[in-house]
């Protein structure tokens, strides 16, 4: 199974473009999408899930146009949006048949279905409460839920574990590992160490365009060699800012200790290299583009 | 003052930029130019039997103003009594709470923010009403004063108390939309049927919350005077007659303003402004847990207390049982009715109950002109939200992205809405069925489609569920004035009966076919 994104242009008004000539090829493993507010991430998702047609370009699943014939990735879409809600006076079991509803799945076994997933996510003992007096976390559990309703080929997970806890995270990457053979997952995050743990491939996009795409380790050589770590006074902080680009600090007693990505190859005094990571490719890339 | 000035500029933005206002201009551009009807009109709008007044500025001017007056204190409440509830929704709210402004100052801006938006309506009707002058007119010379004047002197003050209530009602009923309506049309009703009735020795227009007593007064005076008459009433509104075609001309120069009345209206302005203040001392702030009873408080801490208890297990998919398909429409219209069935508070469903028996027992003429209309309004936040709420609770990414939404759910969400009616109507349609009327049955049932198509269009087109409310409202009252043109179900003998079915059928199509195509180009452009 593959996605094959060509040219894709979507213009909302004159002065707002969400994506520009846009081409990209999906195929099955987790692709990690990363970039800044406002990149893009979120219009392609809507695009390939179907709730938003793009101004130019074309979508094909399998060889076939999905902006033509939208119903064909329908049936095999698992889609979980940034924003969603849910219905507050539906408990869990009636939301996720309503769900269930919308994409075509039925027959007796429903009820075992939707009470197995159910249990997969944890919500077993409050599922027959209204989903209006759920916490954030639950909320997002019965999104993940309701996403693998329907066996889904195509999963889109935008920020997902937005209002996860840490180990509802990590348990949640053990899903996306578990689904990932047989299915193509397009996932995004703000957290990028959710998608270092997750992608097998990160495209890194910026103004509705993409800048690289590549599997992690191609990314992370964009910036072997060029991450640095010192140990400086406070005062120096806005110097070494001008002259290098700051991917973190962090206080340690009187000092501060900089970790900086150099753009002349030209490292300050008394700085050690350290191993780069997709957080420091993903900057560089982002900032310097 | 700077800031509750931000305040109100922000809030009057919200509300204006909108579709449902953009829509509501445009139907106030229509209903002033019919505030002044041609002669050749079998319509009146300020009737007095067998008379009319000749179109100078001072006719055209108040008739203008006391017909704004009249729509804005029936339908404005209706129109501004959200201000408050948006911001529960969009939980701003919560924000304004933690911030240093104060309950009666947050109430004076929604004060001053409903105002305003009635104002922007007022002045559209005021515009309108000097251009249909020049249109009608019959050679009288043009008197601004004669136009602007009634606006400030009494239909401004009114529209400012119906903010103020409005306001009111909110912070002391909160989120019960239609018993805030049902309260409001009563006292209204009320306000309405006394402006005609003299009170020896108490001067009647200073106790008129809207002033409009003066006028008819004054109308009613210059005919009696002039023509040795003892006509006691003067009607307002949109009143449709085949008799008195043929009308006597009265050329009537206005209101002579006491200072008394002027200043009834600034005792009228000052009500409000305590009332506001006075309901800032029972402002919830956006804490509902306080109004939570102790029980359900109860209730709420045990649950709190399991969710924590609870020893998340991994989310793991597992081997779930097979897909079998189904793409029929059966389970949408079970959740439909499920999610009507749990709309709104229960004693809705006791009132709903009580009328439909009432149905049974009342004179077939009175339960279907009065009885059902009511037990179909009282659904008016059911119908509302039909086609609104997945936008509403945010669940239309997952509706539109699924397979064909709008062959399957938007039939759905109509077959539930009109079951629901249908359900309502089941006394009314037994005992008709009882006596073999079955044209009073198939009026029924395309009342209950139309009514449900009209929410559905109207819900899609503007995307909320105020402009539907307000219209349900507005025909609801049409309804049981027994205004033929507006009989939506059949309670009123027509002419033609096959004529009256078509053209319902013929909307009934429109509103299906609009809703279609503009919920199709929804659906592909979020």
């Amino acid at each position: 199974m593959s996605l094959i994104i060509k040219n894709l242009t979507k213009q909302y008004n004159k002065n707002k473009i969400g994506l520009t000539d846009y081409s990209i090829t999906i195929d099955k493993g987790v692709l990690g999408l990363l970039g800044p507010n406002g990149a893009g991430k979120s219009t392609l998702m809507k695009i390939i899930a179907t709730i938003s047609k793009p101004t130019e370009g074309t979508l094909f699943l399998d060889g076939e146009d999905i902006v033509q014939n939208p119903d064909r990735i329908r049936k095999v879409l698992g889609y979980l949006p940034q924003d969603f809600g849910v219905y507050p006076n539906l408990n869990a079991y009636e939301f996720l048949e309503y769900i269930a509803a919308m994409k075509g799945v039925g027959g007796k076994d429903l009820r075992k279905r939707v009470d197995m997933l159910i249990e997969s996510v944890n919500l077993t003992a409050d599922a027959k409460r209204p989903i209006g007096s759920y916490s954030g976390g639950m909320k997002q559990r019965i999104g993940i839920a309701q996403a693998l309703l329907n066996d889904p080929k195509v999963l889109i997970f935008d920020e997902p574990t937005v209002g996860l806890d840490p180990e509802e995270r990590m348990r949640f990457r053990q899903l996306i590992s578990e689904l990932a053979d047989d299915c193509i997952i397009i996932l995004s995050s703000h957290i990028v160490s959710d998608i270092e743990t997750i992608a097998d491939e990160v495209a890194i996009m910026k103004n509705g365009m993409l800048l690289e795409k590549a599997i992690q380790p191609d990314i992370i050589k964009k910036v072997e060699g060029k991450v640095f770590e010192t140990l400086i006074d406070n005062s120096e902080l806005n110097t070494i800012k001008t002259k290098h680009l700051v991917v973190n600090t962090s206080r340690q007693k009187d000092k501060v200790n900089v970790r900086y990505i150099t753009r002349a190859n030209q490292p300050e005094p008394g700085s050690t290299t350290v191993a780069a990571t997709l957080e420091d490719a993903y900057l560089f890339l982002t900032q310097t583009n | 003052m700077q800031y509750s000035f931000t305040l109100l500029k922000a809030d009057y933005l919200q509300r204006t930029r909108s579709y449902f206002f953009l829509i509501t201009l445009a139907i106030t551009v229509y209903a002033a130019y019919s505030f002044v009807p041609p002669n050749t009109a079998s319509y009146t709008t300020l009737s007095v039997p067998g008379y009319r007044g000749a179109y100078n500025s001072a006719w055209v001017g108040y008739v203008s103003a006391t017909m704004t007056t009249v729509m804005l204190s029936l339908y404005g409440f209706l129109l501004v009594n959200s201000g408050i509830k948006k911001d529960i929704d969009t939980e701003v709210g919560l924000i304004i709470a933690t911030t240093p402004v104060s309950n009666f100052k947050y109430l004076l801006t929604k004060l001053f923010s409903n105002f305003l938006v009635l104002l922007t309506i007022a002045g559209i009707t005021f515009a309108v009403s000097m251009v249909m002058f020049l249109l009608r007119g019959s050679g009288y010379p043009f008197i601004f004063a004669d136009f602007i004047i009634p606006y400030i002197v009494f239909a401004l003050p009114a529209l400012f108390l119906v903010s103020g209530l409005a306001v009111v009602a909110e912070v002391f009923l909160s989120k019960r939309t239609i018993l805030q309506f049902i309260i409001y049309f009563f006292i209204c009703g009320a306000v309405m049927a006394n402006i005609n009735i003299p009170k020896p020795g108490i001067p009647t227009a200073v106790f008129d919350p809207f002033g409009l007593s003066l006028v008819t007064g004054s109308i009613k005076n210059q005919i009696n005077t002039q023509f040795h008459e003892h006509i006691d009433q003067v009607s307002f509104g949109f009143i449709f007659s085949s008799h008195h075609k043929t009308f006597r001309t009265v050329v009537w120069n206005g209101v002579n303003w006491t200072s008394i009345f002027i200043f009834s209206r600034l005792i009228w302005i000052a009500l409000s402004l305590a009332l506001v203040y006075l309901s800032s001392f029972f402002f919830h702030r956006f804490d509902f847990n306080q109004s939570i009873s102790k029980k359900k408080k109860a209730l709420a801490d045990n649950r709190q207390t399991e969710i924590i208890d609870l020893k998340p297990a991994p989310i793991s998919k597992g081997p779930l049982p097979a897909i079998v398909t189904d793409y029929g429409i059966l389970p949408f219209i079970k959740t439909e009715l499920l999610l009507l069935v749990r709309k709104g508070s229960k004693w809705f469903w006791l009132v709903s109950a009580v009328v439909w028996v009432a149905m049974l027992f009342a004179p077939l003429d009175i339960a279907h002109a009065y009885l059902l209309p009511v037990i179909w309004f009282l659904q008016v936040t059911r119908l509302s939200e039909l086609v609104t709420k997945e936008q509403t609770y945010r669940l239309h990414y997952f509706t539109y992205s699924s397979y064909k939404p709008l062959l399957r759910m938007l039939p759905a969400q109509i077959l539930a809405g009109v079951a629901l009616m249908v359900v309502l109507a089941l006394p009314l349609i037994g005992r008709y069925l009882l006596v073999f009327n079955t044209f009073a049955v198939i009026n029924i049932f395309c009342g209950a489609v139309f009514i449900v198509l009209l929410a559905v269009c109207l819900g899609i087109v503007s995307g909320g569920k105020k402009l539907f409310e307000v219209v349900f409202f507005m025909l609801t009252y049409a309804v049981t004035q027994k205004i033929r043109a507006i009989d939506y179900l059949g309670a009123t003998p027509h002419e033609s009966h096959t004529g009256y079915i078509s053209v319902l059928l013929a909307l009934i199509l429109s509103f299906g076919l609009i809703s279609f195509f503009v919920r199709n180009y929804q659906a592909r452009h979020l």
